[in-house]
């Protein structure tokens, strides 16, 4: 019993991050209709730049959140306005492998501006271990199930209540009468990828917290993705809790069946709910059988 | 001089060669590879070889990518299974390497078949995602089933020998790698001029327009997917023969995005532009060295030590840029080239 709950929290927190990761899928998918595969390098990028400020200008918390934000933001920013913007109006194929080819690039150019070493995340908490009934869990993991909760709180009274949240969800469900309303579509899709990159950042921060840093980090993306499916692709609420529940499941194989089966766990179940339910738990069923 | 296209019946329009010239070059090219294991030093042929087992795995994935417009983040998938296939057969179970090579063929298409029939009835992004999800399980089942596979030991790949041949020695294996790179080429083309490859272009180009003219699209999507998967996997087999040895650590991940980076380098659904982008994109990373090597020696030396990591910085900002500037790749540039030259100096 003892085992199994300890194997449900670890879960949970590393089914926390999946979920900041996923919803950095889901909110690209959902206003600019692309699958971004660059979003595990991103959030890497983003953990490494906060490892650089840590060890460079201050090892302060806030000073790290800030700075990471900051840099996660510029990053969104610059691959949307250099990379992803010249392809607006080409066919998915095309954009898909341009973010195929950039996930790539980041890939390798984590090797050459950083090293291929691991590093710890030390900002002088997170791995501190509190005794919760017995079971120790770590301090940084309590954090990242937290503001994983807050931010899907946040998400959604931005996309229900906020102006521009509402234009997002309008340029998601149809640009071209969005753009008649008034509403700037490039901008919402730079919007979206400074946002899906800030999401994700904050998921990366928290795995090299508890974690540690390694250019092998670009698998959370793919660790993420099973996530996002289960979820839905649109559903950027619905890829949040399909985080945890991906990183349960990955815990409880990983633990009753073998560690083989904790590597395989989401990606057999991204099959399964192809076949049963391939919008996703909370997705919006426009499935097309062509 | 060729003065238009005098084309009276179906068949010339569907001809293999449309005109002598054709027929002379690749008579020519075709002597040049006979020719070229006398030729060049074990250096260059070495790249002779990669360049002609890779056009197999391109042409293979051309099928699916090219001609029906799906894509596939996973064939190292299929290239790591046929490349087992053949080695459990051959080294293990001894069984002839023709047989060998039938497995390395069978075996990812039956896998294929398994992932390809859930994930097809869906349009969209779905195959690229489940494929990409069976590249990492097949790499953990390879793994885990340790009693058939040696587990991370990988096998040994001795090189075969067939009917009597032994193909042991470098130009002997080129010239195996030759025939099958041939042979896949002649299938692929005969595919593509058939009523099966027809129907692929027809879901290609719009699939709603070929349900209406009565193409089971689930079926020939399978198809064009199995199909891709059997020749990716001789392929792989191939591979690991000349690899000599067969480990999941040899067929990285890159080489899916290697794969996808050559057709769109070469212009999508075309067999020309298969063999084309490959010959680009592997000889790219030597080109790159050379180039990079004459400036100074350290960056040589940082080619060395990071070898790996600029070949896919290289193939993903070669990805981004055809994308583009010249999103019908070499083939397209080729076209435009030609049409320049004949129009000069009108535009069109």
């Amino acid at each position: 019993m003892q085992y199994l709950i300890q194997l449900l929290i670890s879960g949970l927190a590393i089914g926390a991050i999946y979920g900041l990761i996923a919803m950095g899928f889901a909110v690209i998918y959902k206003s600019t209709g692309l699958v971004n595969f660059a979003q595990g390098e991103m959030t890497m990028i983003t953990a490494y730049i906060a490892w650089t400020i840590s060890t460079t200008v201050s090892g302060n918390v806030f000073v790290v959140a800030l700075g990471a934000i900051l840099a996660a933001v510029l990053l969104g920013l610059i691959i949307e306005r250099l990379v992803m913007r010249p392809m607006l109006g080409e066919p998915v194929f095309a954009t898909v492998m341009v973010t195929i080819g950039l996930a790539v690039i980041l890939r390798s150019a984590i090797n050459f501006i950083w090293d291929a070493y691991p590093h710890g995340l030390d900002i002088g908490m997170g791995r501190g271990i509190v005794h919760v009934g017995g079971i120790g869990v770590r301090t940084g993991q309590i954090a990242v199930i937290v503001t994983l909760l807050a931010l899907l709180a946040a998400i959604w009274a931005f996309f229900r209540y906020s102006k521009v949240g509402v234009a997002m969800r309008a340029v998601a469900a149809d640009d071209r009468t969005a753009l008649l309303m008034g509403i700037s579509a490039t901008r919402v899709h730079a919007l979206a990828w400074a946002a899906s990159s800030v999401i994700a950042g904050i998921g990366g921060v928290f795995f090299a917290l508890s974690y540690d840093l390694s250019p092998a980090m670009f698998q959370l993306g793919l660790k993420a993705f099973p996530a996002t499916i289960l979820g839905g692709l649109d559903a950027v609420l619905g890829s949040g809790i399909g985080g945890l529940l991906i990183g349960i499941t990955e815990n409880l194989a990983g633990g009753y069946l073998g560690s083989g089966m904790k590597e395989v766990a989401g990606f057999a179940m991204i099959i399964v709910v192809l076949m049963v339910r391939p919008f996703g738990i909370f997705g919006e069923r426009d499935i097309e059988r062509v | 001089m060729r003065t238009g296209d005098y084309k009276q019946t179906y068949g010339e329009l569907v001809a293999l060669i449309d005109s002598p010239p054709v027929w002379l070059w690749s008579t020519v090219l075709l002597l040049a590879l006979i020719a070229a294991p006398f030729v060049l030093n074990s250096y260059a042929l070495s790249f002779v070889m990669i360049i002609l087992i890779t056009v197999t795995g391109a042409l293979g994935l051309n099928i699916l990518t090219g001609y029906t417009g799906l894509i596939s983040l996973g064939h190292v998938g299929f290239l790591v299974t046929g490349a087992y296939a053949y080695a459990v057969l051959v080294s293990k179970y001894h069984m002839p390497p023709l047989v060998g090579f039938l497995g390395a063929g069978l075996v990812p298409a039956l896998a294929s078949l398994i992932v390809g029939a859930p994930s097809l009835r869906l349009k969209g992004l779905y195959l690229a995602i489940t494929t990409l999800a069976f590249s990492f399980i097949i790499n953990t089942v390879i793994l885990e089933m340790r009693w058939l596979t040696n587990g991370a030991r990988g096998i040994q790949m001795p090189r075969p020998e067939i009917l009597g041949i032994s193909f042991d020695s470098d130009p002997a294996f080129t010239y195996l790698c030759l025939a099958v790179a041939s042979l896949t080429l002649f299938a692929t083309l005969n595919i593509r001029r058939s009523r099966v490859g027809r129907a692929f272009v027809a879901i290609r180009d719009n699939d709603t327009a070929a349900r209406v003219m009565g193409i089971n699209l689930h079926a020939y999507k399978l198809f064009a997917f199995v199909t891709s998967a059997f020749i990716t996997g001789i392929a792989g087999a191939l591979y690991g023969i000349y690899l000599s040895f067969v480990s999941v650590e040899g067929f990285p991940f890159l080489l899916s995005i290697e794969a996808l980076a050559i057709l769109i380098v070469g212009g999508l659904g075309s067999a020309l532009g298969a063999v084309l982008g490959t010959i680009l994109i592997v000889l790219l990373p030597e080109a790159t060295r050379i180039v990079f090597s004459l400036f100074s020696a350290q960056m040589d030396a940082t080619f060395t030590t990071g070898a790996q990591e600029l070949k896919s910085m290289l193939y993903g900002l070669v990805i981004i840029l055809f994308l583009r500037f010249q999103p019908r790749g070499l083939v397209g540039a080729w076209h435009d080239i030609k049409r320049a030259w004949v129009h000069w100096p009108l535009r069109y």
